[in-house]
């Protein structure tokens, strides 16, 4: 009983690690680094410095706090990102965005390390334990002034040289509705889609239909095979077990409907079949509430 | 200072006066009001869907109560008011997905389950929301609002305002109010059509008793109907999900208090919030356009699209089907999910031509399967347009 408990209990921690895991740091990447900032985005200061973009994959609210950022692969812990700064929280499907200016005095998001547009610039995301590489990118040399370097699309893409600078934002928008102008386009009356919904539908309810068929066949196979063991076992079972007539059940049907009817719920001497029962509760249960009968020796 | 008084007196009064319903009422507001009292009317005079249009043209009529917007937080579209707090369960999704493990949790799938081929009529009756759809677009609707529009077909309620309230949101409360005003009508819409497309000798068939089902097919039947319906459309899951978590808590026959809570005092507040709420979203200045008139039109078009899809398919399935295993068509109306009343119209249009012929306990099967064809075509269309 006890293994049977610490079975389910360990079970169930694995679920939760496995279902927790989605909202890790783990969920977020390196998503856009501008590494020549002359004419684009200022900081909080009103200054131009390099900055890169990290992006939220996930659908839960991730904390940054305790991780680290670095541009040295021998020096992991090379920046932690301050905890206790309510900030460093990432909504879902958000970004956060870092200035690489080597002005660490200037508040969190102000890493000690800048980029040097001459040579490849290491990127990395280390996890709180210093060790745990979350994400890393190295930014070819020879970028171009205020044209970013980012994934095509956020979180998932490719890197490569961006049209747009998106500090903060998504780094792919959509200037229209695709989905729908498609269906627009190709399927002005809705056939298509009529026919691929119902087709759906049918297959589903189909698919159901058979299953449901054959656990039918199994079910009366067992039934007749148990009835018969009954028999062997001389214990009388009707012939017509499980196949009383559609009246027994509509006759039934009808006396449930006509009980439950407004008129007879009213009258406090109307007989019904309803069945009284108390549920059960520690809660109430009396037996908890007594003390235990002392035990004798 | 007597007449400085009076005249700061006669100042306040008008302004107050200036903030009263009737200083602010508009033609609009009267008609809605006039509609919130004959939801109330049908619902007690007839007993049309008396929990849901109760709440509906009550919420009617305290949504379009007029007042001078002074920045109190009282209309429903107000951030932060009580309404607008209630109304996110809407908004947002999350009441149709509670009032299915409501649903689930009260519903008898032995019909189905006992005669599976059932299933088939009821998604043969879905077509009704894939017609309004076509129809919808040759209106001018766009996809998406067409999409939320034709749901209107599947003749459930939670399913509409799920479906519309992340396709086309500006629609939700006239999909809504046209969803279950139709609902409520079903008695009235489905019969002349069960009748026009059905012959004398067709509404005679009797179907075959169904067979007693186990427990373990009953307890097998969510678990199974979960992973092969939301495996296929994933994006039905939250309705699905629900549905049939709520029918496993009822036929586990281990968590009878979990299944007495969702089908009683949970589904009930929900019914409460949802009605209200779906109610006081029908401002005049949003519900009284031409596209509410354009939605109620094509909300009835679907019901009867999706009458006539069921009987027809019915009609045309027994062709294959050998004497003594043939469907009644008069159940094909049950494909819509409005349940349990679809069901009963078979059963007193049954009743009709054979005063010994019960149809309920086989209507059961189409309708019930209709829930779960009515989820699925909303995760379809969730999928294709969302």
């Amino acid at each position: 009983m006890i293994n049977k408990k610490i079975g389910v209990l360990l079970l169930l921690m694995v679920l939760f690690s496995m279902g927790a895991q989605a909202q890790l740091t783990t969920s977020v990447k390196l998503n856009e680094v501008l590494v020549v900032n002359e004419d684009n985005f200022v900081d909080d200061y009103g200054k131009h410095h390099p900055w890169f973009e990290l992006y939220n994959n996930s659908a839960g609210t991730v904390d940054l706090r305790g991780c680290f950022l670095t541009n040295d692969k021998s020096d992991p812990r090379k920046y932690m990102i301050p905890k206790g700064d309510v900030l460093t929280k990432v909504p879902p499907r958000q970004h956060i965005l870092f200035w690489a200016d080597n002005a660490p005095t200037k508040g969190t998001f102000h890493v000690n390390f800048t980029f040097d547009p001459n040579k490849d610039n290491y990127l990395a995301l280390y996890d709180s334990d210093g060790t745990t590489l979350i994400d890393e990118i190295t930014i070819p040399a020879g970028q171009r002034a205020d044209v970013s370097y980012g994934l095509d699309i956020d979180g998932i893409g490719k890197w490569a040289i961006l049209d747009k600078v998106t500090p903060s934002t998504n780094n792919v928008t959509l200037d229209s509705n695709e989905k729908i102008e498609n269906f627009q386009k190709n399927d002005s009356l809705g056939i298509g889609m009529t026919i691929t919904a119902m087709a759906v539908v049918f297959i589903g309810l189909m698919i159901l239909f058979l299953v449901f068929k054959q656990i039918g066949n199994a079910a009366i196979r067992t039934s007749k095979r148990n009835a018969q063991r009954a028999a062997g076992e001389g214990i009388a079972v009707s012939a017509n077990a499980g196949q009383e007539s559609g009246e027994i059940f509509a006759a039934i049907a009808t006396a449930l409907y006509e009980m439950s009817d407004d008129n007879h719920d009213i009258e406090h001497t109307v007989l019904t079949i309803r069945k009284v029962q108390r549920s059960y509760s520690p809660w109430s249960s009396k037996l908890y509430s007594l003390r235990q009968t002392p035990n004798k020796k | 200072m007597q007449e400085s008084f009076l005249q700061f007196l006669g100042e306040n009064i008008q302004i107050f006066l200036s903030y009263t319903g009737f200083a602010n009422a508009t033609p609009g507001h009267i008609v809605m009001l006039l509609v919130g009292l004959l939801f109330i009317f049908l619902a007690i005079k007839y007993e049309f869907e008396p929990m849901l249009l109760i709440p509906i043209g009550f919420g009617i009529l305290i949504g379009n109560i007029p007042f001078k917007d002074a920045g109190l937080q009282l209309g429903i579209y107000e951030e932060g008011s009580v309404l607008n707090i209630l109304y996110q369960g809407v908004k947002q999704g999350w009441y149709p997905p509670l009032i299915f493990l409501g649903i689930g949790a009260m519903t008898d799938f032995s019909a189905l389950i006992s005669n599976p081929k059932l299933m088939l009529v009821g998604a043969a009756a879905q077509f009704g929301i894939f017609g309004a759809y076509i129809i919808a677009l040759q209106m001018g609707f766009d996809p998406s609002q067409a999409g939320a529009i034709g749901i209107i077909g599947g003749a459930d309620g939670p399913t509409a305002i799920f479906l519309s309230s992340k396709l086309a949101p500006n629609l939700m409360g006239a999909i809504a109010v046209s969803a279950y005003s139709y609902m409520a009508l079903v008695p009235i819409i489905q019969p002349p059509f069960m009748r026009l497309l059905t012959t004398k000798k067709e509404r005679l068939i009797r179907m075959k008793p169904p067979r007693a089902v186990s427990q373990t097919e009953k307890i097998v039947f969510p678990i199974v109907g979960l992973l092969l319906t939301a495996f296929l459309v994933p994006s039905g899951l939250p309705l699905l999900g629900m549905l049939f978590f709520g029918n496993l808590i009822k036929e586990s026959g281990v968590t009878r208090r979990l299944a007495e809570t969702a089908r009683g005092p949970l589904i009930d507040v929900i019914t409460i919030l949802l009605g209200i709420t779906v109610g006081a979203s029908t401002q005049a200045t949003q519900f009284l356009t031409l596209n509410s008139i354009k939605i109620f039109g094509l909300g009835a078009l679907s019901f009867v699209i999706a009458t006539c899809a069921g009987v027809l398919f019915v009609k045309f399935f027994n062709l294959f089907l050998k004497e003594g295993n043939k469907i009644n068509p008069l159940i094909g109306n049950s494909g819509v999910s409005a349940v349990p009343d679809a069901a009963r119209i078979s059963q007193n249009v049954g009743l009709e031509y054979d005063p010994s012929n019960y149809l309920l306990m086989h209507a059961m099967g189409p309708n019930v399967a209709g829930v779960i064809g009515s989820a699925v075509a909303a995760g379809i269309l969730l999928g294709f347009l969302g």
